[in-house]
C-alpha cells in the first residue's frame, strides 16, 4: 500500500504538530481524566512530527523546525515533570494550548497567524485565572505587547494588503510606526527595561511551570529574528537601542536579583537576565553573536524550565514558603533534586563542559566586537547572575542539618529521566557543541550576509563607511550558498525562509 | 598520533573519565564503596603519573608534545582551538597536578574514611584534577579557560564540602563571588587576544601584540590571576577557603589552584615583556601580597590559616619573580613551594601530636626560635601591626563596604520600589519554619 503524497508534505508535518496539542488540550479539559496521559501523548506527537520537519528541512534551513523540536520536547518533559498536585486538566489543557500556539508562532509564515498564535498563548494565563488579580503587571505586560503586535500588523496589512511574511521582507511595510510597534511587543513580552518587572510576578503568582513555559516560547526574539530583522533592513541603525536596552535588562535585573530572597522570583530573574542576552546577540550582527544568541536561546530554555521543574517538585515536598534568606539543607534528602539543579543553573550561567559554556563566549565574543564598552556589561551580568544563583541554591540545598522529617523522596524515577535527560543533553551539548553550533551558524551566516547584501544593493557598497566599501568576513560554506542569495535578492524574487532562518 | 600523544590525551582525560562515570552511576542509584572507589582513584593516578613521567623524559629531546583535535566549536572567523600541548614550561605542572592529586586521593581514603561525603569528596577531587590538567596542558587560553573555571567551582563546592553547617558554605559562596568577578579579566582578555591578534594560541601562534594594546591584555590577565591566587586586594578569600577539609585545602591551596594565577602570567610572559607598566604592576602586587602575607600570617590563631598565608607570601614572590622576567626561578619556586606546602597541610591536624612527640624525642621542649622580625618596631607600631592583621589587612572590611554593600543597598533599594507596586502574596515571615512533618502535604501528593 503505497502513502499518499500529502502525507509526506510538510505541510502536514506542520499541521500534526500544531494541531495535536490543540485537540488533545480539547479532550483533556472535556474528558478531564487522564490529563497527564494525553498531554504527553500529544506533546510526544509534535515532537516526532517536529522531528519529520527538521530531517526534512533545507540544509542551514531548520531554524524553526528545531524550536519546534524543542519546544515540542520540553513540553513533554514539564508535563512528566509536574507534581500530581499540579496535573488536573485545567493545568495540562493550559500547556497544551500554550504549546499549540508557540509551535503556531514558529511554524507560520503569515502574519495574521502569527497575531492569533501570540495572542492565544496568552489565552490560559488570562482565561484560567492562573494570574492572581494582585497581579496586575503580568497582565498589563501580555496584553500590552498583545495590543501592540495587532497594532503593527493591522497597520503593516492595511498599507501594503499584503499578509505574508515573504512577500514583505525589505519591505519596511508600515514604516517608522509599525516598526516601533513591534519593538514596543518585543519589549514587553521579553520584559526587557521598562518593562521587565511582570515576568518575576507572573512566576511568582502564576503556576510555575506553564510560566516557565510561556516565558521560554521567547515570543519576543522571534518577533526580533521572524520580523523586525528581515521586514526592516533599513532600519538597521536603531537595533542598537534595542540591543544597549537589552544588556541594560541584563545588568540591571542581575543587580535586581542580588537581594531577592524568593526563589520563585529570583529564577525568573536569572531566566529574565540570561535571556535579555539573546537580544543583544541577535543585534550584534556578528556570526559569533548571533550564534550565541540562537545557541543560547536552547540553553536559556531549556534549564530555566528545568530549574522551575525542580523548584516546583521542592516546593510540593518542603512546602512553598520557601526562601534563599535562610539555609534549609534540603540537598540531605533531595541530593539527585540537588545536584540537577546545580548542573542546570551552572549550565545557564556558562559552566565549561556544558552548552551555556559555547553559548557565552559566543555571545561575549560577538557582543564586544560590536560594542566595545557596553559589550563589557554582558560577562559582568553573567558573573553577577551567577553568584546569585550560587546564592539559591547555596541556601536551598546546603547550610543546614534537617531534622523533623524521616522520610522524603528524592526524584522519582519519572522526575529522575527526564532531569538525566536535560542534564545530559546540556552535557552532551558542551562536550560536542558542534552539532548545535554549526547548524545554527550556517542558518546565522546566511541571513546575516542576505541583509547586508541587500543593504549594499539598494545603498550601494560603500553606504555606510564613507566611501570605503565593506568587507565581511564569511566561511566557505557561506561563500556557497551567498551566489543563489544575491541572485534572489537582485531578482526580486521570494525571500521566503531567509528571515534569520 | 603518536604514542607521547597518546599518553597526553589518557593524562588530561582519565580523571575527567572517572568523574563522568561515577557521576552518571550514582545518578541512576548506585554507589561504590570506599575500597573500590579508592582503589580505582589510585590506579587511574599511578596511570596518570606514569604517563607524565614518560612526557617528561620525552620533553627533554623535544621541546613540546602537541595533540590537536581541530576546533570545539567554529563559527565565522572565530574559532575555539582544542589543542593539547605540554613544553618545558607546562609539564613541570601537569606532573605536579598529576602525582598531587594521587597523593591526596590515597590520603583522603584514610582521612575522610565513614565521612558522609566521601564520594562526592572524590567526585570533586577527579572532576578538579581534570580541570587542572587541562588547564596546565591547554594549547591557547580559550582552553586554559575552561580547565580554569572547573577548577574555581570544584574548589567552591570544596569548601562547601561539610554541608551542615552554614559558615562553610557561605564562605564557599564568598570564594565564588571573588572567582567570577575575577574571571571576567580572563575572558575579556581572551577577546581581546582574538580581537586583535586573531588568536590566543601558545607556542609559535602566540598573539603578537604591542604598545597599549598588550598593555590593556596583560592587566586583564593579572586581574584573573589575581583573583586566583589570592592577591592583595583578593586576599580576603583564602583563610575563607580554608573550611575545607583539609586534603582539598593542601591540594587546592597549598599547591595547584593557588599557582594557578602564576602558571596564566607565566603562560602570558612574552606579553608581559612588552609592557614596562603591566610588569611593574606585577612586581608591585606581588610585594605588597607578599608584605601583607607575612604580617597577617603571624597574628593568625589557627595551623591552617598561618600555612595559607604562609603560602600567600612565597606568591607574592613568585609574582615578583615573574614580574621581573625570572621565568625558570619561579617555576622552581612554585614546585618547591606547592609540595612543602601540600605536606604541611597534610601534617596539620596533627600538628600537637608531632610536637609531642619531639618534646618526647629531645626530652623536653624545643629551645625557643630566637627574636621575632617584629619585635625590632616600636610598641605602638607593633600594636597598630596586630590590629591591623587581626583584620587581615581591612581586606574583607573595605571589599564588603565600598563593593558588595553599595550593590547590595542599590538591589535593596530596587526591590522595595518593586514590591511597592505589587506586594507579594508571599513574604517571608521571619522565624516561619519551612520544614513540615512527614505526614504532611507533599507527601500525600506524591
Amino acid at each position: 500500500m503505497s502513502v499518499p503524497g500529502w502525507v509526506l508534505r510538510t505541510s502536514f508535518f506542520t499541521s500534526v504538530s500544531v494541531a495535536a496539542p490543540w485537540l488533545a488540550a480539547v479532550v483533556v479539559i472535556g474528558y478531564r481524566r487522564q490529563a497527564r496521559a494525553v498531554g504527553c501523548i500529544a506533546a510526544l506527537l509534535s515532537a516526532i512530527a517536529s522531528t519529520v520537519l527538521v530531517w526534512k528541512a533545507p540544509e542551514g534551513e531548520s531554524l524553526y523546525e528545531t524550536l519546534m523540536l524543542l519546544f515540542s520536547c520540553l513540553t513533554f518533559g514539564a508535563i512528566v515533570l509536574l507534581p500530581r498536585r499540579d496535573s488536573e486538566a485545567g493545568t495540562i489543557g493550559g500547556i497544551l494550548v500554550l504549546l499549540g500556539s508557540t509551535l503556531l508562532a514558529y511554524s507560520t509564515g503569515n502574519l495574521l497567524v502569527l497575531l492569533v498564535a501570540w495572542i492565544l498563548s496568552i489565552v490560559p494565563f488570562l482565561w484560567a485565572g492562573w494570574l492572581r488579580s494582585r497581579k496586575w503587571r503580568p497582565m498589563v505586560g501580555l496584553l500590552s505587547s498583545s495590543l501592540a503586535i495587532a497594532l503593527a500588523i493591522g497597520f503593516m496589512v492595511a498599507r501594503t494588503g499584503v499578509s505574508s511574511i515573504s512577500h514583505l521582507k525589505g519591505q519596511s511595510p508600515g514604516g517608522v510606526v509599525a516598526f516601533t510597534l513591534l519593538i514596543v511587543a518585543a519589549i514587553f513580552r521579553k520584559g526587557i527595561i521598562p518593562a521587565q518587572a511582570w515576568v518575576a510576578d507572573a512566576a511568582e503568582s502564576g503556576p510555575l511551570v506553564p510560566t516557565a513555559l510561556l516565558m521560554n516560547g521567547h515570543f519576543g526574539a522571534l518577533l526580533v529574528v521572524k520580523l523586525i530583522v528581515p521586514l526592516f533592513p533599513e532600519t538597521d541603525h536603531l537595533f542598537p537601542v534595542l540591543s544597549y536596552l537589552a544588556i541594560a535588562t541584563a545588568v540591571f535585573v542581575a543587580i535586581r536579583a542580588l537581594a531577592e530572597n524568593s526563589p520563585r522570583r529570583l529564577l525568573a530573574f536569572l531566566a529574565l537576565s540570561q535571556s535579555a542576552c539573546i537580544l543583544s546577540g541577535l543585534e550584534s550582527r556578528t556570526a559569533e553573536g548571533i550564534t550565541g544568541a540562537l545557541v543560547h536561546w536552547v540553553v536559556v530554555t531549556v534549564s530555566t524550565v528545568g530549574l522551575f521543574g525542580i523548584l516546583r517538585l521542592l516546593e510540593v515536598r518542603f512546602g512553598e514558603n520557601l526562601s534563599a534568606s535562610k539555609h534549609l539543607g534540603l540537598a540531605e534528602h533531595a541530593p539527585r533534586l540537588a545536584v540537577s539543579f546545580a548542573i542546570l543553573g551552572l549550565a545557564l550561567v556558562g559552566l565549561p563542559g556544558t552548552l551555556g559554556f559555547c553559548s557565552q563566549d559566543l555571545l561575549i565574543q560577538g557582543t564586544l566586537t560590536t560594542h566595545p564598552l557596553t559589550g563589557l556589561l554582558l560577562p559582568i551580568a553573567t558573573a553577577m547572575n551567577a553568584v546569585t544563583f550560587f546564592r539559591l541554591f547555596s541556601r536551598l540545598f546546603l547550610g543546614k542539618r534537617r531534622t523533623g522529617f524521616t522520610v522524603m523522596a528524592d526524584a522519582l524515577p519519572r522526575e529522575r529521566w527526564i532531569l538525566a535527560g536535560i542534564v545530559l543533553f546540556l552535557v552532551l551539548g558542551g562536550l560536542f557543541p558542534n552539532a548545535t553550533v554549526i547548524e545554527h551558524s550556517s542558518e546565522v551566516d546566511v541571513v546575516d550576509e542576505a541583509i547586508r547584501t541587500f543593504d549594499n544593493l539598494n545603498r550601494g557598497p560603500s553606504y555606510n563607511q564613507g566611501n570605503q566599501p565593506v568587507f565581511y568576513p564569511v566561511s566557505p560554506d557561506t561563500n556557497r550558498r551567498m551566489g543563489h542569495i544575491v541572485y534572489r535578492v537582485a531578482h526580486g524574487s521570494d525571500w521566503a525562509r531567509l528571515g534569520v532562518a | 598520533m603518536n604514542a607521547f600523544q597518546d599518553i597526553l590525551v589518557f593524562v588530561v582525560v582519565a580523571p575527567g573519565v572517572i568523574f563522568a562515570l561515577f557521576g552518571l552511576l550514582w545518578l541512576l542509584d548506585w554507589v561504590p564503596s570506599e575500597r573500590l572507589l579508592s582503589w580505582i582513584t589510585g590506579v587511574t593516578f599511578a596511570a596518570c603519573t606514569s604517563g607524565v613521567a614518560a612526557l617528561v623524559w620525552k620533553i627533554t629531546s623535544a621541546s613540546s608534545i602537541t595533540v590537536t583535535f581541530g576546533s570545539w566549536f567554529a563559527v565565522g572567523t572565530y574559532h575555539f582551538p582544542l589543542v593539547l600541548m605540554v613544553d618545558r614550561l607546562s609539564v613541570p605542572f601537569v606532573a605536579l597536578a598529576a602525582v598531587l592529586s594521587g597523593l591526596i586521593g590515597q590520603f583522603s581514603a584514610t582521612y575522610l574514611h565513614r565521612e558522609s561525603g566521601f564520594l562526592r569528596f572524590f567526585l570533586l577531587l577527579h572532576l578538579f584534577a581534570f580541570g587542572s590538567l587541562l588547564a596546565f596542558a591547554a594549547g591557547s587560553f580559550d582552553l586554559l579557560a575552561a580547565g580554569w573555571e572547573i577548577v574555581g567551582i570544584t574548589s567552591v563546592l570544596l569548601i562547601g564540602f561539610f554541608q551542615r553547617r552554614p559558615a562553610p558554605v557561605e564562605n564557599g559562596l564568598y570564594v565564588f563571588g571573588i572567582y567570577r568577578a575575577c574571571d571576567i579579566g580572563l575572558l575579556v582578555g581572551i577577546f581581546a587576544m582574538h580581537h586583535w591578534a586573531g588568536t590566543a594560541s601558545f607556542g609559535s601562534a602566540f598573539p603578537t601584540l604591542t604598545g597599549a594594546r598588550a598593555v590593556i591584555v596583560c592587566l586583564l590577565l593579572l586581574l584573573a590571576a589575581s583573583g586566583k591566587a589570592a592577591q592583595v586586594p583578593f586576599s580576603g578569600w583564602l583563610p575563607r577557603a580554608m573550611e575545607g577539609p583539609t586534603p582539598s585545602s593542601a591540594i587546592f591551596y597549598g599547591a595547584i589552584s593557588i599557582h594557578a594565577g602564576a602558571y596564566l602570567l607565566l603562560r602570558a610572559q612574552p606579553l608581559l615583556a612588552q609592557s614596562v607598566l603591566a610588569s611593574s604592576l606585577v612586581i608591585l602586587i606581588g610585594a605588597t601580597t607578599a608584605i601583607h602575607g607575612t604580617i597577617v600570617g603571624r597574628a593568625s590563631a589557627d595551623a591552617k590559616t598561618s600555612l595559607a598565608y604562609a603560602t600567600l607570601t612565597q606568591v607574592g614572590i613568585v609574582f615578583i619573580e615573574i614580574g621581573f622576567g625570572w621565568r625558570w626561578l619561579a617555576v622552581a619556586h612554585i614546585l618547591g613551594n606547592a609540595t612543602v606546602r601540600t605536606m604541611q597541610y597534610l601534617r596539620a591536624p596533627s600538628m600537637l601530636h608531632d610536637y609531642h612527640q619531639m618534646h618526647s624525642a629531645v626530652g623536653g621542649r624545643l629551645s625557643p626560635t630566637g627574636k621575632q622580625i617584629e619585635e625590632m618596631l616600636p610598641g605602638r607600631v607593633q600594636l597598630w601591626l596586630y590590629r591591623w592583621a587581626l583584620d587581615r589587612g581591612h581586606l574583607d572590611t573595605i571589599l564588603e563596604r565600598w563593593v558588595i554593600a553599595p550593590l547590595l543597598q542599590v538591589s535593596a533599594y530596587l526591590s522595595r520600589q518593586d514590591r511597592t507596586c505589587t506586594p507579594s502574596p508571599t513574604t517571608i515571615r521571619p522565624g516561619r519554619a519551612v520544614q513540615v512533618s512527614a505526614a504532611g502535604p507533599a507527601q500525600r501528593s506524591n
